[in-house]
């Protein structure tokens, strides 16, 4: 099947015809020295999110005999369905680091969310991987994917990520946001985000890798 | 030191790296050697997702998705920028097959390159691309019929730009 002159033809113009052998024991040791996925504990959400807190909250109450009193209570609440299509459609939009995938997530048919809650949870993951790539481009020395994640972060905080007002309800969302969003509570959260982002592009990256062990995938 | 069960799984995927960073070479890439480094970390943090029997599928899988990364970041910066000058080892292809090989449609040409170039079986060369053995050689057939077709005509064939497709 592979032996037609074509692929013969092919075969001959490789542009590289060897693979070099390489015996960089110090790029081994820098790589081992990071954490592994299973090293790491298990991902948990940011408490800080206010969007994922007023998601349990109203997931408490999604009880079938309480569907119309949440939908009365909660005019803007919005179920599996949507939360779902909203997750999805956001991975079109936002871009997670190389190598990055986009977690299955089991949106169960009783789930309820505010609407916009399926963007906000993947801008949250995307915001996670990004440090993550972050932390890990600084421990093996790639300064050009350190500036990527670097600018890459710094777009999601600066066009995805708000603060709510204080004293706002727990399923405030931006007014004129452009989808997808997500909401930090008024308690800091955001201004330590910035604050590890800065330490990080100064060469103190480890509350980035604190961040990434806590939040990443 | 003694190492790791980890790190002696690990230490086997590592012996890859100028496989990976040819691979790289051969895609186009501006610092192959970057790649492979890149894919290696991600190979490390995912351990437990890489086949420990054979390995060299799932690294050109994830080398494609950082190759294609670089040059999406590359056109960001460079937005005018189509054509990309490979690194300094590569020897240039002649011009009617890098002209064929450019009208094809990315997944043929990636199906044809990690035969011909990569030298995978064709199960292999369907791990790396995420699909069955058998959706492999359709596509593998019908990118050589392709390719013939397009080297047996006369005229030139177009020349898109490279497109990406999805991780």
């Amino acid at each position: 099947m592979t032996n037609d002159t074509t692929l013969t033809r092919l075969r001959a113009a490789n542009p590289v015809a060897e693979a070099s052998t390489i015996d960089d024991e110090a790029l081994f040791e820098r790589i081992v020295a990071l954490p592994t996925q299973s090293a790491r504990r298990r991902p948990r959400r940011n408490r800080r999110m206010l969007v994922l807190v007023a998601a349990t909250f109203v997931a408490a109450v999604a009880a079938s005999t309480a569907y119309a009193l949440t939908h009365w209570v909660f005019p803007d609440v919005v179920h599996a369905p949507v939360s779902r299509a909203e997750y999805k459609r956001a991975q079109t939009i936002l871009e997670l680091p190389p190598g990055y995938t986009w977690p299955a997530i089991d949106f169960r048919a009783d789930t309820v969310m505010v609407r916009g809650g399926g963007g906000s949870m993947a801008v949250s993951i995307d915001q996670s991987a990004w440090e993550c790539y972050w932390a890990g481009a600084i421990q093996r020395g790639d300064a050009a994917a350190a500036t990527h994640a670097h600018a890459a972060l710094d777009d999601l905080m600066r066009n995805r990520i708000s603060i709510a007002p204080q004293g706002a309800p727990e399923n405030w969302g931006p007014t004129n946001a452009t989808f997808p969003w997500l909401v930090y509570a008024d308690d800091g959260g955001y201004q330590y985000k910035q604050r590890i982002y800065a330490e990080a592009a100064a060469g103190k990256p480890a509350g980035l890798e604190q961040s990434c062990r806590a939040n990443g995938p | 030191m003694t190492e790791t069960t980890d790190e002696a799984r690990f230490r086997r995927v590592f012996s890859h790296f100028g496989a990976v960073s040819a691979y790289a070479a051969r895609r186009g890439s501006r610092d192959p050697d970057g790649v492979a480094a890149e894919v290696m970390t991600i190979a490390w943090r995912r351990l437990q997702a890489v086949p420990a029997d054979d390995p060299l599928p799932w690294l050109y899988g994830t080398a494609r998705n950082v190759v294609y990364a670089e040059a999406r970041s590359r056109r960001r910066s460079a937005p005018g920028e189509t054509s990309t000058a490979p690194a300094p080892e590569v020897r240039s292809l002649d011009p009617e097959l890098d002209r064929a090989l450019r009208a094809l449609r990315d997944p043929d040409r990636e199906a044809l390159l990690l035969v011909a170039w990569e030298d995978l079986t064709p199960t292999q060369a369907a791990a790396a691309l995420g699909i069955t053995p058998t959706a492999f050689r359709v596509r593998l057939y019908r990118a050589r019929r392709r390719l013939r077709a397009t080297l047996a005509s006369s005229q030139p064939a177009p020349m898109p730009q490279l497109d990406v497709e999805g991780t």
